[in-house]
C-alpha cells in the first residue's frame, strides 16, 4: 500500500443552477430538467438515474418551461422563444419566437399534436407540432393579465390557465377573482373536470371546472406553491421546500364520496422546489436549493429495498476538473468562464494523517471568461499545461499557454481547421502533440498541434450501420503511450481506436448500463470501465477480450453496499508507482482498488480501512482485502494523480454551496 | 352671499350703490361713515340681489364647462389627425401584409434567427438604414427590425424581475443562509456556533487602511537599523 501527498483544493468555488422546470417520459424513463442558467440536462431514471446528457445553457435562455412529445423534447422561456432540442447532437434544433413577450407555461397534448403556449401580454398561443418542426396555429382571446400556468384537459378540449388573480378556463368561460393580487403559480385539469390551483397565498384549490365553484381549499403554507404535478396522485411544491400530496380518496373507509385528502408532506429541500415531476413509484422535485431529490411513494414500492430509498443528486455525474499531470495545474470549467490555478506547495514530511504546512500558496493564474452567449460544454488542458481547450454548442477554441518564470501568457489560435467546429468532449494525448475532439456520430477528429498552430490529421469513425451510434460521446480517454484512444457514448457502446493505425481496433461488448467513467492502465493497456449501475470491468486491448481479474470480479460479484452507494464513479486514475492500483472516486468517497489483493466476498466488511489500522501491522495483510475505501475527504468533485506520488482531492462540501444559495424563507420556531 | 341682516351691510360693490337707501334704524354704527345712520336693505331688493347673484355663478359654471368641453374636442381632434400621420395609409398597410404575412414572418425569423425578424406590431415609420428595407410610397421606409433587441431582452428582464419581487420582495418573510444553517447547529444533537459567526467583511476599507499604516510603520523602523 502505498502513501500519497494530498493536495486538497477547496478553492473550486463550484455553484451549480437552481432547478427551474422538469418533465418525465415515462415511455423512455427520462428525466428532462431545466436549471435557471439555461441547461438541461437528461436522467436516465432506469439506469440508476445517471446523468446521461447536458446541453449547455446560453445567456438569454430562462427556461420557464419543458414538455416531451414523444422523443423530443421542447422548452419555454422567458425570452419568447420554444426551443426544440436535438438529444443526439446535444444542442438547440431550432427556435421559434412566440411573439407574445416572455412564455411562461408549456403545455402539449400528444393526441392531437398541439401545444400551448402562456405568454406574457396575456394570449394563449396555440402552435401544431409537425414533424421537423412546430407551426404557429392561432391566438385564443387575450386576456388582461400575463398567463403564468397552464393544464389541458386530458381529452385536449378544454384549457385552464392560471393568471394573475384568477383561472380560466377556455372554450367554457368562468373566472374567479380573487380580493387580493394573488398569482396562479400551476394549475392542473383533470380528466372529471376538476381544476386544481396553487397560489402564491399558499393555498391548493379544488375547483370545479363546469361551474367554476370552489370545492374546497386546503391552506398548506404560509409562502407560495409554486408547482403542481397530477398524474397518479397530486403533489403541489412550496417557497419552504415542502412537497404536499393529495390523493383522491372516500373521508371514510367504505364510503363512495370520495375527495381530495392532504396524504403526505416532505421535507427534502432547504429551498423553494420550483419543479415537480412524477414516475411510476416517485415523486421528483427540484429548485432553488439545486438538487434533484427522488422521494420513492411507499404504497408503490417494496420497503427496505434499494428502490424505496431516498435519492439526491447534487453534482453533476461528468467532471468539472482537468488536472494537468506533469505541471500540477487544474483548469476548472464554470458554465461561464474557466479558471487556470496552480497547485501550493509544501516541503514537509509527516506521518500518515498530518496536515503538512503550506509553503507556497494556490495562486489563480487565468480567468479566461467564454466569447458569444453560448454557455462551455466542455474544457480540456493538456498534460504539460501548455494548451488549453474549450467546446460550446457553436464553436470550438483553442489557447497556447507559456510560462516565464512568474508570469504566464495566453495566446488564441485564431483559425482552427474548419472539421473542428463542435465537439461535446476533448481530450490532448500526454505529450501535448495531438487534440482528440468527439464530433456526430459517435467519430473522433483528431487534430495535430504544432508551435503555435494546429492541423487536421483524422476523423475515426466507428462501424456505422449497426448499433447507435447516432448518440453523443460523453466520455474520451487516450492512454499514455498514445497507442489507443477509447471513446464511449451514451448508447452505451465503447469504441477503441489504434492511434498509430489510426482505425478502429475493437469495439467492447455492450453492456446495458452506460459507462460513467474509462480508464485505459498506462503499462497493462487494459481498459478500466465503470458504469451507472456500479459494475466494474477490465477488458484487455490487446487480446480484445476481458481480463482475468475482471472475470473474477464478475463471477464473485461486487460487495452489497458497493453496489447500493448512489452516486457513479466519474473519474479512473492509476498509480504511477503501483500498477495494481486503481483510484476512483464518487461524491462520498475514494477507493484505491488494489489487484493483487483478495476481492472481498458479500461478508466481508468493506469499510474496514479503521479496523485494519488496530490491527498490528504483522496481521494487517491477512485481513485486507482489494477495495480500500477512504472518506476522509468531501464531497468530491474530482480525484486525480500526479507525477511525483501526490493525490490531489477537489473538494466542494455542499455546505459551502448552500451558504451562497438565494434567500430561504424565514420560518418562526420556538426558542430560537 | 349676505343674508338680509337690518343693520349689517356688506362691502359688496352691489351694496354700495344701496347705500342711499336711508334707514331708520339706530343700531350698530358703520364705520366708512360716523354721521350715517346704517343703510336698511329691504326683503325684495336682497332677494333680488341673490337671485341675480346666483344666476351669476350659474353663468359662469356653464360658461367654463363649455370652454373646457371645447377645448377638449380641439385636443381631441388635434390627436387625431396627428395619429392619421403617423399611421401608414392603407393600402401602404396593405403592401406590407402581402409581402410578409405572419406565417412568413415565422418561417424568416427561423431561417435568418441571427440577423432579422420582423416587428409587425410597430407601425411608426423607421428611417434607419437597415438591410431588407424597402422604399414605398411616400416617404416611408418598411425595414425589419431586429427581434433579438432591447425591447425582447427588456420584456425578458421585466418577467425576471417580477418573477424575483413576487417570490424575494416586499412581504416575502425572507431570512438568510447562515440564520438556516446557524439554526441545524443550535438545534441538533452536537451543538455548535453558528456557520459564519464572525462578520468577516466589516470594515473592509478601515481594514485595508490600517493594513497599509502598519507596513508602512515596519518600514520607517526598519531604515535606521539596516
Amino acid at each position: 500500500m502505498g502513501e500519497f501527498k494530498v493536495h486538497r483544493v477547496r478553492f473550486f468555488e463550484y455553484m451549480p443552477s437552481p432547478i427551474r422546470a422538469m418533465a418525465f417520459n415515462s415511455r423512455t424513463d427520462r428525466l428532462a430538467v431545466a436549471r435557471g442558467d439555461g441547461a438541461v440536462e437528461i436522467f436516465n431514471f432506469a439506469d440508476n438515474y445517471f446523468q446521461e446528457k447536458v446541453i449547455p445553457g446560453q445567456d438569454s435562455r430562462a427556461v420557464e418551461a419543458l414538455c416531451w412529445v414523444g422523443q423530443r423534447l421542447f422548452s419555454a422561456g422567458l425570452n419568447g422563444e420554444i426551443t426544440e432540442y436535438d438529444l443526439e447532437n446535444l444542442r438547440p434544433k431550432y427556435t421559434v419566437m412566440a411573439y407574445g413577450g416572455p412564455a411562461w407555461t408549456l403545455s402539449m397534448s400528444t393526441e392531437c399534436f398541439l401545444c400551448q403556449v402562456g405568454c406574457e401580454d396575456g394570449t394563449v398561443k396555440m402552435f401544431e407540432i409537425l414533424e421537423e418542426r412546430i407551426q404557429f396555429q392561432r391566438n385564443h382571446d387575450r386576456q388582461k393579465g400575463r398567463i403564468i400556468s397552464l393544464s389541458w384537459h386530458p381529452s385536449g378540449t378544454h384549457i385552464a390557465a392560471g393568471m394573475m388573480g384568477m383561472i380560466r378556463i377556455f372554450e367554457t368561460e368562468t373566472g374567479s377573482p380573487a380580493n387580493k393580487e394573488v398569482v396562479v403559480w400551476s394549475v392542473a385539469f383533470l380528466s372529471d373536470h376538476t381544476v386544481i390551483s396553487g397560489d402564491s397565498a399558499g393555498k391548493v384549490q379544488v375547483w370545479d371546472g363546469f361551474t367554476g365553484t370552489l370545492i374546497k381549499t386546503h391552506l398548506i403554507t404560509k409562502w407560495d406553491v409554486l408547482a403542481l404535478s397530477d398524474q397518479s396522485s397530486l403533489v403541489a411544491g412550496t417557497s419552504e421546500g415542502t412537497v404536499t400530496q393529495f390523493q383522491f380518496l372516500p373521508l371514510i373507509v367504505g364510503q363512495q364520496d370520495k375527495e381530495w385528502v392532504r396524504t403526505r408532506t416532505f421535507k427534502n429541500h432547504s429551498h423553494d422546489v420550483r419543479a415537480l415531476a412524477h414516475t411510476e413509484t416517485a415523486v421528483v422535485s427540484g429548485g432553488m436549493d439545486t438538487q434533484l431529490v427522488v422521494q420513492p411513494l411507499l404504497d408503490r414500492v417494496e420497503k427496505n429495498t434499494q428502490e424505496s430509498a431516498l435519492r439526491k443528486i447534487a453534482f453533476p455525474h461528468r467532471s468539472l476538473v482537468c488536472c494537468a499531470k506533469k505541471s500540477g495545474l487544474l483548469l476548472f470549467q464554470f458554465p461561464e468562464h474557466l479558471e487556470l490555478w496552480r497547485l501550493g506547495e509544501s516541503d514537509g514530511h509527516g506521518k500518515p494523517g498530518d496536515s503538512l504546512p503550506v509553503r507556497k500558496k494556490p495562486e489563480k493564474l487565468i480567468h479566461l471568461k467564454r466569447k458569444g452567449e453560448d454557455h462551455i460544454c466542455c474544457s480540456a488542458l493538456s498534460p504539460c499545461g501548455g494548451w488549453l481547450a474549450y467546446t460550446t454548442v457553436s464553436s470550438v477554441r483553442l489557447y497556447r499557454l507559456q510560462y516565464n518564470n512568474n508570469s504566464i501568457s495566453i495566446k488564441k489560435l485564431p483559425k482552427l481547421p474548419k472539421e473542428l467546429c463542435s465537439a461535446h468532449q476533448l481530450c490532448f494525448s500526454s505529450d501535448s502533440s495531438k487534440l482528440f475532439a468527439s464530433s456526430k456520430h459517435s467519430s473522433v477528429i483528431v487534430v495535430a498541434l504544432g508551435q503555435s498552430e494546429c492541423k487536421y490529421l483524422h476523423t475515426l469513425k466507428p462501424k456505422s450501420g449497426y448499433g447507435t451510434t447516432e448518440q453523443p460521446v460523453h466520455l474520451l480517454f487516450v492512454s499514455e503511450d498514445s497507442k489507443w484512444l477509447a471513446a464511449a457514448n451514451t448508447g452505451c457502446e465503447i469504441h477503441i481506436y489504434n492511434l498509430n493505425k489510426l482505425k478502429l481496433h475493437c469495439t467492447v461488448p455492450v453492456y446495458s448500463s452506460c459507462p460513467t467513467a474509462i480508464a485505459i492502465h498506462p503499462v497493462t493497456s487494459n481498459l478500466v470501465t465503470v458504469h451507472a449501475n456500479q459494475q466494474i470491468f477490465e477488458y484487455s486491448l490487446a487480446q480484445k477480450e476481458y481480463t482475468e481479474w475482471s472475470r473474477k470480479l464478475q463471477k464473485q460479484g461486487l460487495h452489497n453496499l458497493w453496489l447500493e452507494r448512489d452516486t457513479p464513479i466519474t473519474h479512473i486514475s492509476f498509480n504511477p508507482n503501483n500498477q495494481a492500483h486503481i483510484i476512483l472516486h464518487d461524491m462520498f468517497m475514494l477507493c484505491i482498488i488494489d489487484q493483487s489483493l483478495p476481492l472481498p466476498d458479500r461478508k466481508t466488511l468493506l469499510y474496514n480501512q479503521m479496523t485494519l489500522r488496530s490491527v498490528p501491522e504483522s496481521e494487517r495483510l491477512r485481513h485486507s482485502h482489494a477495495f480500500k475505501i477512504c472518506k476522509n475527504f468531501q464531497h468530491l468533485l474530482c480525484v486525480s494523480t500526479l507525477e511525483d506520488q501526490a493525490l490531489v482531492v477537489v473538494e466542494r462540501p455542499l455546505l459551502d454551496i448552500m451558504s451562497q444559495l438565494p434567500a430561504p424563507v424565514r420560518q418562526k420556531k420556538f426558542a430560537t | 352671499m349676505a343674508k338680509d341682516q337690518r343693520g349689517k351691510t356688506t362691502t359688496s360693490p352691489s351694496k354700495k350703490t344701496d347705500t342711499e337707501k336711508q334707514t331708520e334704524d339706530t343700531t350698530m354704527v358703520f364705520e366708512s361713515s360716523d354721521d350715517e345712520a346704517p343703510e336698511e336693505v329691504t326683503f325684495d331688493a336682497s332677494r333680488t340681489e341673490a337671485l341675480r347673484s346666483m344666476k351669476q355663478a350659474l353663468d359662469t359654471a356653464r360658461r367654463e364647462k363649455e370652454l373646457l368641453k371645447e377645448k377638449r374636442r380641439k385636443r381631441q381632434e388635434l390627436f387625431q389627425e396627428q395619429k392619421k400621420i403617423k399611421l401608414l395609409s392603407d393600402d401602404v398597410l396593405e403592401e406590407m401584409d402581402s409581402a410578409s404575412s405572419k406565417k412568413q414572418k415565422q418561417s424568416e425569423a427561423e431561417e435568418q434567427r441571427q440577423d432579422e425578424g420582423e416587428n409587425g406590431k410597430k407601425k411608426k415609420k423607421k428611417s434607419r438604414k437597415m438591410e431588407h428595407s424597402r422604399n414605398l410610397k411616400g416617404n416611408y421606409r418598411v425595414a425589419t427590425v431586429k427581434v433579438v433587441g432591447a425591447l425582447a431582452s427588456s420584456q425578458q428582464q421585466a418577467a425576471e424581475d417580477f418573477i424575483q419581487s413576487r417570490l424575494y420582495g416586499a412581504g416575502s418573510c425572507r431570512t438568510t443562509n447562515n440564520e438556516l444553517l446557524s439554526l441545524q447547529n443550535k438545534t441538533g444533537r452536537n451543538k455548535g456556533a453558528a456557520v459564519q459567526f464572525v462578520k468577516k467583511d466589516w470594515a473592509c476599507k478601515q481594514k485595508a487602511k490600517a493594513e497599509k499604516l502598519k507596513k508602512r510603520w515596519i518600514h520607517k523602523q526598519h531604515i535606521p537599523s539596516c
